[in-house]
């Protein structure tokens, strides 16, 4: 071995170390394998897994720079010369190359040589390669192939590490996959947009197409599809909205305990039995594998997760990884649907402690409203209430401090010991009295603040409003001038003390007057800054003057649920407003601004 | 506007990268070399000019371009809806490539004549493998 041959190999090999692709190394390659005697033109080519051309290099003695060709496009298919484990030399006649299996011939018929020692070898996770020789005749034949070989075998070698290196990245990205999955199934817990998410993901990191089947009524609906084209996206959702083939795939997978795996000769009598055939389900693009995992969580079947991989080298991933996919995806989607149960059984609840609709008292324009801080929770404590009694009306509002069964049993019974007791003719200190011994009788934990105001006819145009409270946020008056007033009532917390006294503010409110009771939720509702809408409250309402009572109610919530920042207390708002005699007594027209009406109008 | 990175120069076998996150940038040209040496790429760091570069005769044209949508000034939307409105770029495959998985977006990636939506995750061997996915599959569709 010459000097000059070993130096170049030893070169070769240092860079083969380093390389990231074996392409790093043409280059070299190629100059060191020109100068071989003989060689006028040397030729690379390279094939993947399924042997269909990938490109093909080309260096002509003489030629600055090299050709490079992409073969992807082409009709290229290297099947019958696809290389043994280990790397092979032969000894062909350029006009003898021909067809598909040959995308040298051209660059060795440019190059006008008429012999072709051409050595094929594995570059490693199914790819293979080509590097020819081409001269007019083998001067030197056995050197040539040693040499040939020897080249050859450090790109092998290179391909190799490359692709062991890239099985091992494969992984990592299968747990990556995994780990993303698992942050956008945590990003939402609405089921479908969770579904959605994930299916979006996995598309095409682990195939060209996924579908998500669900239990919907008893029965799997499609409820995501997504392919990596966009023009076969409509073909995927109705292949898995309406193709029985698929159908009957995925309730075999319901019932099987291991994931399904499909290869392209499994996938007879399906729509994508003919290769290149779309079949009947429209567009989905090349299919030559299937896979379909039952989604299971706590035991029970949520659904499937079926993967579409293309043709014509579908790389179907490890089944732990597609079966690790699926419970980690059933999981989120169990979570996801258990949060939506409980959210619609906490606003049901909720709505079971609240009055179903507020009763008509002539002379009233009556509003309430209840935004719930966050369902997840739990049912809050908060309550409200009106009891007509002759002439007018007592309104309860309250706050059962916590949340849960045990704040929602004591709202409960809060509010009902206090309708009982105002239906009977009960003042308000009297009310709060009776409540707190009920309270210290049940030896409750918890503390409730409430208030009571009674609004009786005045005998002439107003009503008079007589308010006692226990702890609970003073109540605010609108007046209809716009001015803005504080119901001086104020008590000790209920359930606290065995004997408190509760004193009675008396205010007169005259038509158009709007008083408002809320809990601390309003009040306490704070800015990113730190400031709490307690501040703005009193001008807030201001602005709010001549407006019904729901709108009121309605409004107040709302500004303070914009303009909080933390905190996600329960707010509610109890809002009743003194009638002109103008807007009529009678209980006919006083429907139409009411609180469960909604509408403000022709207040004024 | 756009600059070369990488000078394989291999007709039609070029990938023009829309991406303003130098980061994104370096792990895209990283990704794509190791998986695709065969693909040239081309890469501009905003909005800006690519329409003109896309339509511009004497340059090779990209048979895909992989775009992020985020972008300062004129964002990628915008830049979809120029190339989906030109007729003579309708054989150039546009892959979106961003790293959010709203539902909605992808409707209106859609909507606006994208041929791909691909999520951009934030582990790179994943991003690695989810770039060769989408180039792959675009590769046999002799997309580009």
């Amino acid at each position: 071995m010459d000097d000059r041959w070993a130096e170049d190999l030893h070169r070769l090999w240092q860079a083969a170390d380093e390389a990231v692709d074996v392409m790093v190394l043409a280059d070299d390659l190629y100059d060191v394998l020109l100068r071989l005697p003989g060689v006028r033109v040397v030729v690379g080519t390279r094939w993947d897994g399924a042997s269909r051309g990938r490109y093909l290099r080309a260096l002509t003695a003489g030629d600055a720079a090299p050709t490079l060709e992409l073969l992807a496009h082409g009709p290229y298919d290297g099947t019958p010369r696809r290389p043994a484990a280990s790397a092979e030399v032969r000894e062909h006649a350029v006009a003898e190359l021909r067809g598909s299996a040959w995308p040298e011939a051209g660059a060795l018929g440019a190059a006008g040589v008429s012999q072709a020692l051409t050595c094929t070898f594995r570059l490693g996770d199914g790819e293979w390669s080509a590097l020819t020789l081409g001269t007019g005749d083998f001067p030197e034949r056995k050197l040539l192939e040693a040499r040939l070989r020897q080249v050859s075998e450090i790109v092998a070698a290179c391909g190799r590490r490359i692709a062991e290196r890239g099985l091992a990245e494969r992984l990592r990205a299968a747990d990556a996959l995994l780990a993303e999955a698992s942050l956008q199934m945590d990003a939402s817990l609405d089921v479908e947009e969770t579904v959605q998410r994930v299916a979006r993901i996995a598309v095409p990191a682990v195939a060209v197409g996924c579908l998500v089947h669900l239990y919907r009524d008893r029965e799997l609906q499609c409820v995501a599809a997504v392919h990596v084209a966009a023009r076969s996206q409509r073909g995927t959702a109705e292949l898995g909205r309406s193709d029985p083939w698929l159908a009957r795939l995925i309730a075999r997978a319901v019932r099987s305990p291991q994931g399904l795996r499909l290869n392209a000769g499994e996938l007879g009598g399906g729509p994508f039995s003919a290769a290149g055939d779309a079949g009947e389900v429209g567009d989905v693009g090349d299919v030559g594998a299937v896979t379909v995992d039952a989604l299971r969580a706590r035991g029970r079947v949520l659904g499937t997760i079926t993967f579409l991989y293309g043709r014509p080298e579908p790389r179907m991933p490890e089944a732990l990884f597609l079966g690790d996919l699926a419970k980690r995806a059933a999981l989120a989607l169990d979570n996801a649907m258990l949060y939506e149960q409980r959210r619609q059984h906490v606003l049901s609840l909720q709505r079971h402690l609240l009055p179903a609709e507020l009763p008509h008292v002539q002379g009233l324009d009556l509003g309430a409203s209840y935004e719930v801080g966050d369902p997840m929770l739990d049912v809050g404590g908060d309550f409200y209430d009106v009891v007509p009694r002759d002439g007018g009306a007592a309104l309860v509002i309250g706050d059962v401090c916590g949340r849960g069964a045990e704040a929602a049993a004591l709202t409960g019974l809060a509010r009902h010991t206090l309708r009982t007791l105002l239906e009977d003719g009960a003042p308000p200190g009297t009310a709060l009295s009776r409540l707190n011994a009920a309270l210290r009788r049940e030896r409750t934990s918890r503390f409730v603040t409430g208030a009571i105001a009674c609004l009786d006819p005045d005998g002439g145009e107003g009503m008079l409003l007589r308010t006692a409270s226990a702890g609970h946020p003073p109540p605010l008056l609108l007046r209809a001038d716009g001015a803005v007033e504080q119901v001086r009532a104020g008590g000790l917390l209920l359930g606290v003390v065995d004997e408190p006294r509760y004193t009675v503010a008396e205010d007169r409110l005259r038509p158009g007057d709007t008083a408002v009771f809320f809990t601390d939720g309003l009040t306490e509702s704070r800015a990113r800054d730190g400031s709490f809408f307690e501040g703005l409250l009193p001008g807030r309402l201001a602005g709010l003057r001549g407006l019904g009572a729901a709108r009121v109610a309605e409004e107040l919530a709302h500004q303070a649920v914009d303009f909080r920042a933390s905190g996600a207390d329960d707010i509610a708002l109890l809002v009743a407003r003194v009638r002109g005699a103008d807007e009529g007594a009678d209980r006919g027209a006083a429907e139409g601004t009411d609180g469960s009406g909604g509408g403000g109008e022709g207040c004024g | 506007m756009t600059g070369e990175r990488q000078g394989t120069a291999v007709a039609g076998g070029l990938i023009l990268v829309v991406e303003d996150s130098e980061e994104d940038t370096e792990a895209i040209e990283r990704a794509l070399s190791r998986s695709h040496p065969e693909v040239a790429l081309e890469f501009a760091s905003g909005t800006e000019g690519v329409l003109a570069r896309l339509l511009d005769p004497a340059a090779p044209r990209p048979g895909l371009v992989l775009l992020d949508l985020n972008m300062p000034g004129r964002d990628g939307h915008s830049l979809l809806a120029d190339i989906r409105a030109r007729g003579e770029l309708a054989d150039v495959t546009v892959v979106v490539f961003t790293s959010s998985t709203a539902p909605a977006e992808v409707e209106a990636c859609y909507a606006a004549g994208a041929d791909s939506y691909v999520y951009k995750p934030v582990n790179f061997d994943l991003f690695r493998t989810v770039l060769k996915g989408a180039v792959d599959y675009w590769q046999q569709q002799g997309g580009h």
